[in-house]
């Protein structure tokens, strides 16, 4: 997972970890309690996780995930990349690692907008719900 | 680590944002990896490209887009010029009309029997007298004596004389109809009557005797069709004749009626009932016309067009005003003169709508003796 880090300036004038370097309300005390609300956050992010799964959020996300894709034809459009991954390597030669690395990037930027912004209420629904 | 001390003010709305593009950004990858995997193995498996044809293939089946030809490259019109030789005449026949040639140049098939007989049926009605209709195809279904009677039926079988055939052989005859009788009395007419008003009382006669001679309320025109044609009841052809000739003149000849007497309203309801019995009801009585009992089965039912029904209408002229009472006995009443109160339905009636039962006039009746 990704974590934005602070800079070393921003630590002066914004020590919170909100990622966007403007002052905001929450301020730690000190230094120390930077990393332990990484740390928490880290820890935040895994039992998010583990609760999306256990509550099979997750896979349902997961389903809903595909069908909007299939409908838009995201996964036809990924599949002819792929076609040409494979006529570029040859077809004997190809492997997975090859697959994922040549279609993966341009996957996450086909994904229409709607999608991904119903998909991202869904989770933030589940956050709210979930997350007290 | 327990999600209570996860506590929302640990977070806040940017941090969640992003813990939920996270998640978003996870179930995105996930669904690439899988589409991933699936190529592969579709590749290793060999079924990935089956779907695609390989190039020659896709030239063979091109979609043509030349004028004169269909999309898959076939001459659509290619026999329409092409003649045949026909084995019968030795003709040239084009090719599209070559079966229906051949149908009739052998003289097999339906429309040649058809139009054989109608050019028969056709001569005979031009050269002939009608008694001589031997290769009428109905011919042995009536029980009629079509006898050198004078008043015999006009044998014509009773079919539609709206059919094709009829209009196509006689349509040149259509115009010398109306004014010259006799010569053209055995000819069909359908689409130009005959107008009673311009006929002396022979010429009216002679047309009474074998044609059913109705006048239509629309038309003023007489029925060409034959004496038991569907459309027009016995009673209506006596009305009309009584009307045209004079009260004691009308004698319809056969009047085979099987009537069951059960009463008449009205010579309305007379009329309406000999109508009415032509329907089908197979109990007439030989006897008046007048039947309240069918009446009252069949008061609104419409005239079907019905060919033959030899069992049914009673083709007497009897009748007058006055009621019958039910139960009456069957009786065989032939050629006496209507009463006056039926000349005045003749034109009336001989439209074919519905008409309400009228009540009965208290006239003269004949018959009060006989109830």
């Amino acid at each position: 997972m990704s974590f934005k880090m602070q800079s070393s300036e921003n630590m002066v004038y914004s020590p919170c970890f909100c990622g966007e370097g403007k002052r905001c309300a929450e301020r730690p005390a000190t230094n120390n309690s930077r990393e332990t609300n990484i740390s928490r956050e880290s820890q935040m992010r895994a039992a998010i996780n583990q609760k999306l799964i256990e509550m099979g959020e997750r896979e349902r996300l997961k389903e809903l995930l595909r069908a909007k894709l299939i409908e838009c034809g995201w996964r036809d459009q990924l599949k002819a990349l792929c076609k040409e991954v494979i006529k570029e390597k040859g077809i004997e030669n190809v492997t997975v690692e090859d697959l994922v690395a040549g279609v993966t990037p341009k996957g996450r930027a086909l994904v229409p907008d709607s999608v991904k912004k119903e998909l991202l209420q869904r989770i933030r629904a589940f956050l709210a719900q979930h997350s007290t | 680590m327990k999600m209570e001390d996860m506590s929302l003010s640990g977070l806040d709305n940017t941090k969640l944002e992003a813990l939920a593009h996270d998640v978003y950004s996870d179930l995105v990858e996930d669904a690439c990896l899988g589409l991933c995997f699936e190529v592969h193995r579709a590749v290793k498996q060999g079924y990935f490209f089956l779907d695609e044809t390989d190039q020659e293939s896709m030239k063979d089946f091109e979609i043509v887009d030349q004028p004169g030809v269909d999309i898959f490259g076939q001459v659509y019109n290619q026999w329409k010029n092409k003649e045949c030789v026909c084995p019968n005449c030795s003709r040239s026949i084009a090719a599209s009309r070559f079966a229906p040639h051949l149908e009739k140049c052998l003289g097999m098939g339906r429309n040649s029997s058809r139009i054989a007989n109608r050019r028969i049926a056709s001569s005979n009605n031009t050269s002939k007298s009608e008694s001589d209709q031997e290769d009428n195809d109905d011919i042995n279904d009536n029980d009629w004596s079509y006898g050198s009677e004078k008043k015999a039926k006009k044998r014509k079988s009773e079919k539609n004389p709206n059919s094709p055939r009829r209009s196509k052989s006689l349509k040149h005859k259509n115009g010398e109809l109306s004014s010259n009788v006799n010569p053209d009395l055995y000819k069909y007419n359908y689409s130009s009557g005959i107008s009673y008003e311009t006929l002396g009382p022979e010429d009216l006669r002679s047309i009474l005797t074998t044609q059913c001679g109705v006048v239509s309320e629309h038309t003023k025109k007489m029925c060409t069709r034959s004496q038991r044609c569907p459309q027009h009841t016995d009673e209506q052809r006596r009305a009309v004749r009584v009307f045209l000739l004079g009260p004691s003149a009308s004698m319809l000849p056969d009047s085979e009626t099987m009537l069951e007497n059960d009463g008449y309203d009205a010579p309305d309801g007379q009329l309406i009932m000999s109508r009415l019995q032509w329907d089908g009801s197979s109990d007439i009585s030989p006897s008046d016309s007048a039947s309240s009992k069918a009446s009252t089965n069949n008061s609104e039912s419409k005239r079907p067009k019905k060919k033959k029904n030899p069992s049914t209408l009673t083709l007497t002229t009897t009748g007058g005003g006055g009621e019958r009472d039910k139960g009456q006995e069957r009786e065989r009443v032939v050629g006496s003169g209507s009463g006056s109160s039926s000349s005045q339905n003749a034109l009336g009636l001989s439209s074919r709508k519905k008409r309400p039962k009228l009540p009965v006039p208290p006239g003269p009746s004949i018959y009060d003796d006989l109830n």
